[in-house]
């Protein structure tokens, strides 16, 4: 079955990491470049994830979120260079373009912040299982209600899915065409719809039985199959993590 | 007091008017094993719902009467408590996953999780489960990858690791190839000697009289009887009640052997005892074997798939097809094999839902590499193991009439086709109703009539006696029949050995992608090694006959003889 989370199946230091010290790691990068206010602050978060994305051995998986951050960037340059109501400087000009300091810069904050994002972000979702951070955001008291509903989404969309390729065999199966051109494809999906829609209803009234009969609301106190807690280094990171952001918080009130 | 009492119980659902039960009452002592019998409707499901409480708890309806399991009353105590004391494994496993869980082993620990067990314990469960039920190869597996009968097992392990004083199955067996089944078969009965009460519904009536001590026999809601397996299946007024009795209790009651008691034994253990009263072969021969020449082995009616050097996978490296070189023609076709052999992804590939890695598949001549699905629809129909995926309409006549319309009959053409489809499976009171009302069973009836009324030369059928009672498996017997009798082709998936052995001329045994062996029913079941390494068994009369010294192989008693 096609796993719908973007998680890479690798056993390396950061899949092993502990969910809530990436967690960190995200309000962190964000925070201190954001309150540090210096480009290269950006710069040296941006540093810091992509050394860890090539040492997670992900770094593949992260070009072509990139490829697609950067069609939307170059519009920023470009609007902001042209545009931006402060600009002043004239940096360059290329034919009857004129670019200017003022509004380059500022598209050049926009883009090391969003990047900085994405990939502090990449480095959590590409490393981390969906089901593991349920459970751990149930152990330190979530309700595993709501943590079944978000886990059971990641099983139960791409088996939705699966549902809809039964169907579509079912109905080429007897005679309905579904292959060849995009119009027959078109419409072989507009009668999908119903009986997609119709048989996770029905199965969403036997799966609150089966829930029921295996004890889900028992009232009891859950385990795990999983130790949670974290680990010394996972604690030293993150209060590290937190020293850094006081002392950012801490420079830039008192310079 | 006994450990499980029912004191006339009596529910019926919302909004209809028929009891579903009608005044039961029994009494279970600790660490019986009980069977469940009666045709299809009978109320067997309904009654196992009831022994947690979710008849009325969950489905509401008219209840009366109590249950009572070790001093607890199912009726007034919620599911959530309930289902501490009682498992219940339903029967299409499909439903009974959590549908959170990403692998096996965590899917199996779902239930131990709820229970807050420490986790030390509930590994060791887990893999105890595991290694009684056979699946600790797909253990990292995502649940909803695996084949039905894989799926069947790990819905089972999730009960049995939850240990319930009380389990309840519900046809746990149904999916699973005859190895399969008996083994689990053979651990359910293990846990009775640590104390735990079985109750089982189970259509495999062989298997019920070996390991029941005692069979509850229901009818149209009521209590027909509660008895042993001899007492129960000795009456002569059985099949009345739509049930058949096993083959052990048929041959006695044809050859006149009884037991001191009066009763006809009927399991193999009580025929073993009573061998020196059989008679000799050729009087067995005389008395129970139908006449008429078994038909030959010689092919008819030319080709109709020439499938070469196949290969298929769904994932690179795991291949799932190797080399298969087949022909099939007009002859009635059974293919039998183990679990995840490969069975449903050779039929999907005769129907073009798959393309094939390697090799081809000829369809009267032609390759089938250049059609479409749709195309082919009208020579070649086919039936899915889980009638659920096929069904999506409202009605079903609008669900039988689909195909035809599709392959371009006329309006009334398909409705005439259609009409008559819904008849020889016996449904056709049921046109105007909403397939997702009727029972499992009832649906797969109309997935065969759906197909049916396509009038293809090619009939494929996945596992098509799933949850069909005797009578259910006589009108699908019958249709083989009939077909192959107007020259069509049959070819079907089946666990069903007694099944196979009674309507299939040709049998195909997969083993692990590849054929092993291919040939006339005499031929394939007296070939041991094949047998063992396709986990499937010898047909009931076949192993009975054989036990019994007789020589050559029987696979059918002339019906209605009586001494």
């Amino acid at each position: 079955m096609k796993s719908m989370s973007l998680y890479v199946d690798l056993d390396t230091w950061l899949t092993r990491m502990h969910p809530f010290t990436k967690l960190c790691y995200i309000a962190t990068a964000i925070a201190a470049s954001l309150i540090g206010g210096k480009l290269w602050v950006f710069g040296v978060f941006i540093g810091i994830s992509l050394g860890m994305l090539v040492s997670g051995k992900i770094i593949k998986k992260v070009f072509p979120l990139i490829a697609f951050s950067f069609t939307i960037l170059i519009t920023i340059f470009l609007i902001h260079g042209l545009f931006n109501h402060e600009n002043v400087t004239l940096l360059f000009a290329a034919g009857p373009l004129r670019f200017y300091r003022e509004g380059m810069l500022y598209a050049l904050r926009i883009s090391c912040n969003v990047l900085n994002m994405l990939l502090a972000f990449a480095v959590f979702v590409l490393t981390t299982r969906p089901a593991e951070l349920v459970e751990d955001l149930e152990q330190i008291g979530f309700s595993p209600k709501i943590g079944y509903v978000i886990s059971s989404v990641f099983q139960i969309v791409p088996q939705m899915s699966g549902t809809m390729n039964t169907i579509l065999d079912a109905q080429r199966s007897r005679g309905m065409e579904t292959e060849g051109s995009l119009l027959t494809r078109a419409k072989s999906f507009l009668p999908l719809i119903s009986p997609v829609v119709m048989s996770s209803l029905t199965n969403t009234r036997e799966r609150a039985i089966a829930l029921e009969i295996r004890g889900f609301e028992a009232g009891e106190k859950k385990t795990y199959l999983r130790d949670s807690s974290m680990k010394t280094v996972d604690r030293a990171l993150c209060v590290c993590m937190v020293v850094l952001l006081a002392a950012a918080v801490a420079v830039r009130v008192m310079l | 007091m006994s450990y499980i009492s029912v004191e006339h119980l009596k529910y019926r659902y919302p909004n209809t008017e028929r009891l579903a039960l009608n005044d039961l009452n029994f009494e279970i002592e600790k660490g019986e094993f009980i069977g469940i019998a009666g045709e299809n409707g009978s109320g067997r499901s309904t009654l196992c719902q009831a022994f947690i409480g979710l008849v009325p708890g969950f489905f509401k309806g008219a209840y009366g009467g109590r249950v009572l399991i070790d001093g607890t009353e199912a009726g007034k105590t919620p599911v959530s408590r309930m289902c501490r004391k009682v498992g219940l494994v339903f029967q299409n496993p499909f439903n009974q996953l959590s549908g959170a869980k990403e692998t096996v082993f965590e899917e199996i620990a779902f239930g131990l999780q709820n229970f807050g067990v420490p986790r030390e314990e509930m590994t060791e469960r887990v893999n105890e489960v595991l290694g009684l039920l056979d699946i600790e190869a797909c253990r990292d597996q995502n649940p909803f990858d695996l084949s039905g009968g894989q799926m069947q097992r790990v819905a089972l392990a999730g009960i049995l690791a939850m240990k319930p004083d009380v389990i309840v199955l519900d046809e746990p067996t149904s999916q699973l190839d005859p190895a399969g089944s008996e083994e689990v078969f053979a651990a359910v009965d293990r846990m009775t000697e640590a104390g735990i009460t079985i109750i089982m519904v189970e259509q495999k009536l062989e298997k019920l009289a070996e390991y029941c001590d005692r069979i509850l026999l229901l009818h149209e809601g009521r209590q027909i009887a509660f008895d042993t397996p001899e007492r129960i299946f000795s009456r002569p007024d059985l099949e009345d009640y739509g049930v058949k009795p096993p083959i052990c209790t048929r041959l006695c009651r044809a050859l006149g052997v009884k037991r001191a008691d009066g009763c006809y034994p009927a399991s193999h253990e009580e025929v073993r005892k009573l061998k020196t009263q059989f008679p000799e072969e050729s009087l067995f021969q005389k008395k129970c074997v139908p006449d008429g020449k078994t038909k030959g082995q010689e092919a008819c009616g030319g080709e109709v798939f020439q499938i070469g050097h196949l290969n298929f996978r769904y994932q690179e490296g795991t291949p799932v097809l190797r080399d298969v070189t087949l022909s099939l023609d007009s002859r009635s076709t059974a293919i039998v094999g183990q679990n995840g052999a490969g069975k449903t992804t050779l039929v999907k590939l005769l129907k073009g839902l798959l393309k094939p890695v390697g090799g081809s598949i000829w369809y009267g001549g032609e390759d089938m590499a250049g059609k479409t699905v749709a195309m082919l629809a009208g020579e070649v129909g086919y039936v899915f193991q889980n009638p659920d995926d096929q069904i999506f309409k409202y009605h079903v006549l609008d669900e039988v009439m689909f195909g035809p319309l599709n392959i371009g009959m006329k309006k009334e053409e398909a409705e005439r086709h259609a009409r008559e489809a819904l008849k020889e499976v016996g449904l056709e009171n049921l046109a105007a109703e909403n397939p997702y009302d009727l029972e499992l069973s009832e649906r797969k009836l109309v997935a065969i009539a759906s197909v049916l009324a396509m009038d293809t030369r090619v009939l494929i059928l996945d596992e098509p006696t799933i949850a069909q009672d005797w009578k259910g498996r006589q009108i699908i017997g019958g249709i083989i029949q009939r077909l192959e009798k107007q020259g069509r082709t049959v070819v079907a998936i089946l666990h069903d050995m007694d099944f196979v052995s009674e309507y299939f001329r040709r049998v195909i045994v997969m083993a692990r992608g590849q054929v092993l062996a291919d040939g006339t029913r005499e031929a394939v079941f007296s070939r041991k090694e094949v047998l063992e390494k396709a986990r499937i068994e010898e047909p009931s009369l076949m192993k009975l006959c054989k036990m019994l010294g007789y020589e050559k192989a029987y696979f059918q008693l002339k019906e209605g003889e009586e001494v």
